[in-house]
């Protein structure tokens, strides 16, 4: 009879303990990770089947998640952690528990930074904005994901969009390495009001001034671009009945005003740098990008006053409030855009495409979403828990678990369940433009690049700088230099950039 | 004019300035017994069917009572121990006059100086050295290092004002140094120590930077906390805010009223002893 | 008597000394000579630990480039992050922002608090007077992040309540915070709001300060307000004053978790103040040898500035204490 392994014989946990005690910590990552990928290689509902042995058996490990505050997705993690506990004990045969360390959004990354400066485990896993990638992956802090990969092929995972896998994974851009898995996706969309668009009458009064049937299915407004967008909230915006036309972002709150427009930008066919030679001047100051920015902030006129100090949390208090019409938000803030009071009044649709030079009317709109990282000083059976976490994660149950809490899960098994578009108001849309969105500068040092172009951005959203091109050349000559002195730009600064001003 | 109108005219302009002053705090306070409708809504409401769901929700919550104990104790732990230190040090500086002494006590000043963000990440990898981090013993200690100029500089300027023939006497009669400074010294400076201690564990009670960075789950005060849980879905969660910070400044208040008195004096750095 | 006094000291010492070692231990501690020393060392620890060794740290990385994230070792550099950031053009209007702000909010704040100040002063019959300047005394003592985010809600065009009354009046409402001219006298306007008490606080003692029998004969003098304000009042109680200007000045030199919260900065730069773009230096960017360098030179000015004060303080205090 040949030696059946069961992981909770303690026999059969010896000698891989004998084994790990002779092996350096490197062939130790590996031989586990062998391990795992061998248990795993079994049909996967078949878990609670004799397997051999993870050498964690009979363990107990505490992980510790870092994430962002107040922020639901961020959380499913460790809520839907006991459920991985399980999983692990039958399977893998150890016990695990985890805990959220949360940190306001804003000053997630310095907690993160700080902590892995001194080479610490205390985070085992990071949930990270994307653009955070570089800054995380230059210093070595994080794991390269494409060995993990290679070693557990789950985790080779087909995403629903191609994006999804630049967006999340990749650093440097355009090159294969991977460095984290998607946690949540999001995406732009517009949250409109519908018992106030299907209010009586305004199909009509709408075609009576337009010409032009008022939209009220997803498909008309996917149809529209923006100079139909701009009619449609000119006239919904009533403020003398209390309600503005739309709410969107414009302030200098971290990465508020940017993103809006380079989805604008690129929409157009611009784009804000080349990722392969770290280019900026003659990318960002374009007389296109220049238009971008005037468009975006010609749809000032139909919001509330003091729009242009908007982030995410006021076109949240402004749209629950009943004060705007539609509002231009992040969809996986849907449960907090639409509370009780508004459920069922509200749809969610892709926001405006751009006519370009050619004819076409296209979205290229910027990704938002964070992935998980993990930290590369956790100890081996950190490092195994992490990986079979993220093993367990990406299965089609959990992913499937995550969606119905309300979770926004990018894999392609998931996202074409046809009970998909079903769950919650935004998801056809999420669908949609995940498609359709694209991530910016994965840099390190982005948060400096980014701070030069709030600057310059709000600057003339709230007309202290009265051209948008020249506020363009000074973002331009000021990325450029940052990326030069990094060694990421081929090119330095040119001349004009000596004298111009903000 | 008539004096009495007068003086009626003179005290309702001193309570209006008091409310104009209090009026923000107000609003605050007023909003923890309200909705998150009814907060944001316009024109602002000032009759309303109070509620307590706001502090319910609060004070069920573990964090909650874990991270107000956090407060109070590394406050209190952390201004005790400064105001004694200094104390000691105030008392050597006033009596012994040693060379260094205008020198030390400026340099005591210049650690108010350095801004936060520029002290912290030195600060941080030298408690990482030690092992310090998310450590109560390290927090309180840097509390404490926060309040000492401010406390030396109170103290100095009150035992300045006490007679050395009180030390003269207590020598003559055989007293320790020891009991000298602590039964004839201290308590006739206590409006001193007072001011130094209330002022300081204000400072403490509302710092947030250090305590984020180099704090961590067992140290987390108040203001991390609200921080943290200000944000809630996207949102600012103005419920959350609203009464954990109506609940936070009632400590503070409280010592303000109650110590009044003591305040008043101590802030005039020695120069006056008796009642304001 | 003095001398009585030193022989008794000496005596007693002597006699300590042979009572043991823990006692002797203590005695010599108690030793005239030796107890200075003893009474500041804890406080010196704490400096030493706390403060000179993050300033020398500070100080060292000001001349590497070094940037956290980057993963490379610190460079050495000389003067690189010092020039650069003095050759920075946005450095000098941070820093000349920073100025007009604490020159504005410490001035305000010290008018208003020595007005409020006199008004209160002498107020001993204001029914429920703890209570009022309680109420007084509670902004600054409010938590800055509960305090920034609430006054943005207070400034909202939307939801504040000062654009509801603005527009109550029936004019346009006010973009407090997203105006750029506006803004910065918004934030300046919440500084002022937070900390005059604090200069009323100090107003009360100043004037507590004053020797009740001067304002008496002043009184008798039948001296005017204004000749009683400069001859007695501002005469004695300067030097609390000018302490308590001079904790401001300190204090409002590196705000900056009140405007973050508010403006982040903004709109463009119309708030930056030095702290802010320190703290982006250093928590943004992690520019480690870049932030140390700005904090040096931050902290240089802070100490240059102090010391000019205090000496001039000290000087006159001499001055007239001679006269």
């Amino acid at each position: 009879m040949s030696k059946e392994i069961n992981p909770a014989t303690e026999r059969d946990a010896a000698p891989v303990g004998r084994r790990e005690s002779r092996m350096g910590r490197r062939n130790l990552i590996q031989g586990t990770a062998a391990l795992g990928a061998a248990a795993v290689a079994c049909p996967r509902y078949a878990f609670s089947q004799s397997e051999k042995a993870s050498p964690l058996a009979g363990k107990s490990i505490h992980m510790q998640i870092l994430g962002i505050a107040g922020w639901l997705p961020s959380k499913l993690g460790v809520d839907m952690s006991p459920e991985f506990a399980k999983y692990a004990k039958d399977k893998y045969g150890y016990t695990v528990s985890f805990s959220f360390a949360d940190a306001p959004f804003g000053t997630l990354f310095q907690k993160a930074a700080t902590s892995l400066a001194t080479r610490s485990q205390e985070y085992n896993i990071i949930i990270s904005d994307s653009q955070w990638l570089g800054a995380l992956a230059t210093p070595k802090w994080i794991v390269q994901v494409n060995d993990i990969i290679a070693k557990n092929p789950e985790l080779n995972i087909e995403w629903w969009s191609p994006s999804i896998r630049t967006s999340y994974q990749v650093f440097p851009d355009g090159t294969n390495k991977l460095w984290g898995f998607p946690q949540v996706g999001d995406v732009y969309g517009i949250f409109i009001r519908r018992d106030i668009l299907e209010g009586p009458g305004e199909a009509d009064a709408f075609k009576a001034k337009y010409g032009r049937p008022l939209p009220t299915t997803w498909e008309a407004f996917e149809a529209m671009d923006y100079e139909d967008w701009t009619d449609f909230i000119a006239f919904f915006n009533r403020p003398e009945k209390g309600y503005y036309g739309l709410a969107a972002q414009y302030s200098r709150e971290y990465d508020a005003a940017s993103c809006p427009t380079m989805s604008v930008m690129r929409s157009l066919g611009g784009d804000v740098w080349d990722p392969k030679t770290g280019q900026v001047q003659g990318i960002l100051d374009t007389p296109s990008n220049a238009h971008a920015m005037e468009l975006y902030k010609a749809w000032l006129k139909y919001q509330p006053p003091g729009a242009t100090n908007y982030f995410i949390a006021e076109v949240i208090d402004a749209f629950t409030q009943g004060k705007v019409f539609a509002a231009w938000q992040w969809v996986a803030t849907g449960a907090t855009m639409i509370p009780a009071s508004l459920k069922d009044k509200v749809i969610v649709v892709p926001p405006p495409s751009f006519k370009r030079a050619d004819g076409s009317r296209v979205r290229n709109y910027i990704i938002g979403g964070q992935p998980w990282v993990i930290n590369a000083f956790n100890d081996p059976e950190h490092m195994q828990v992490a990986i079979d976490f993220m093993k367990w994660w990406y299965l089609p149950e959990t992913s499937h678990e995550y969606l119905m809490r309300g979770g926004m899960p990018c894999d392609k098994a998931t996202c074409s369940r046809p009970d998909f578009d079903g769950i919650n108001p935004w998801n056809r849309t999420y669908k949609y433009m995940l498609l359709r969105s694209s991530d910016f500068w994965h840099d390190p040092k982005y948060s400096e690049m980014l701070s030069d172009q709030q600057d310059a951005f709000t600057g003339y959203y709230t007309g202290q700088i009265k051209d948008p091109l020249h506020a363009l050349q000074w973002t331009a000559c000021e990325q450029q230099k940052i990326l030069y002195d990094e060694g990421t730009a081929a090119k330095a600064p040119t001349g004009a950039c000596a004298g111009i001003r903000l | 004019m008539n004096e009495r109108v007068r003086e009626r005219l003179y005290h309702a302009l001193l309570w209006l300035v008091a409310l104009i002053f209090f009026a923000p705090v107000f609003w605050i306070a007023l909003s923890s017994f309200k909705t998150a409708p009814q907060i944001l809504a316009v024109p602002p409401i000032l009759f309303f069917r109070p509620t307590l769901a706001n502090y319910a929700k609060l004070f069920s919550e573990s964090d909650f009572r874990h991270h107000f104990f956090d407060s109070v104790v590394l406050s209190v732990l952390a201004v005790l121990i400064a105001v004694a230190v200094s104390f000691l040090a105030a008392f050597a500086f006033s009596r012994f006059r040693p060379a260094a002494t205008n020198f030390l006590m400026f340099l005591l000043l210049s650690i108010r100086m350095l801004p936060g963000s520029a002290a912290i990440l030195p600060v941080y990898l030298m408690y990482v050295a030690f092992g310090w981090k998310d450590s109560f013993l390290g927090m309180t200690l840097f509390y404490a290092m926060f309040s000492i100029p401010f406390s030396v500089w109170i103290l100095k300027g009150f035992i300045d004002g006490v007679s050395p023939r009180f030390d003269e006497t207590g020598i003559v009669n055989g007293a320790s140094w020891f009991s000298i400074i602590t039964r004839l010294t201290l308590p006739q400076v206590f409006p001193g120590v007072v001011a130094a201690l209330i002022f300081n564990f204000i400072f403490v009670w509302n710092e947030f930077l250090f305590n984020y960075i180099i704090g961590g789950i067992n140290t987390s005060n108040i203001p991390v906390m609200l921080a943290t849980g200000l944000s809630n879905g996207g949102g600012i969660d103005w419920t959350f805010l609203s009464s954990l910070t109506t609940i936070y400044i009632l400590p503070p208040i409280l010592m303000v009223y109650i110590f009044q008195r003591y305040l008043l004096v101590g802030m005039t750095f020695g120069t006056v002893r008796g009642e304001v | 008597m003095a001398g009585s006094a030193e022989a008794a000291a000496a005596t007693s010492s002597r006699r300590t000394l042979a009572r043991g070692p823990y006692r002797g231990l203590l005695a010599f501690l108690g030793r005239r000579e030796v107890l200075p020393s003893v009474l500041i060392a804890p406080v010196l620890i704490f400096f030493i630990v706390w403060n000179t060794i993050p300033t020398l740290w500070l100080l060292g990385l000001s001349f590497y480039r070094f940037s956290l994230t980057s993963g490379r070792p610190p460079i050495y550099s000389g003067f690189y992050n010092y020039t650069s950031i003095l050759n920075d053009s946005s450095t000098w209007f941070d820093l000349s922002r920073t100025f007009i702000f604490v020159v504005l909010a410490v001035g305000i704040e010290t008018i208003a608090g020595l007005l409020l100040g006199l008004l209160f002063w002498g107020s001993d019959r204001l029914p429920g007077r703890r209570v009022a300047l309680t109420l007084l005394f509670a902004p600054m003592v409010v938590t800055p992040v509960a305090a920034g985010t609430f006054w943005r809600l207070i400034y909202d065009p939307t939801f504040g309540v000062l654009n509801w009354f603005i527009r109550s009046l029936g004019l346009p409402a006010v973009r407090f915070l997203s105006d750029a001219n506006v803004a910065f006298g918004a934030v300046l306007a919440v500084d002022i709001w937070m900390w005059t008490p604090f200069m009323v606080l100090m107003t009360l003692a100043a004037l507590a300060s004053v020797p009740k029998a001067e304002l008496e004969a002043a009184e008798i003098d039948r001296l005017t307000w204004f000749q009683r304000l400069r001859l007695v009042i501002l005469y004695h109680g300067k030097f609390i004053l000018m302490l308590g200007i001079l904790l401001r000045t300190i204090d409002a030199f590196k705000t900056m978790d009140l405007i973050f919260d508010m403006t982040f900065g903004g709109p463009g730069t119309a708030t930056q103040l030095i702290a802010i773009s320190l703290f982006r230096s250093a928590f943004e960017s992690f520019n480690m040898g870049s932030s140390s360098a700005l904090a040096v030179v931050l902290l240089l000015i802070s100490i240059a500035f102090t010391a000019t004060f205090l000496y001039v303080l000290y000087l006159r205090e001499r001055r007239t204490a001679d006269a």
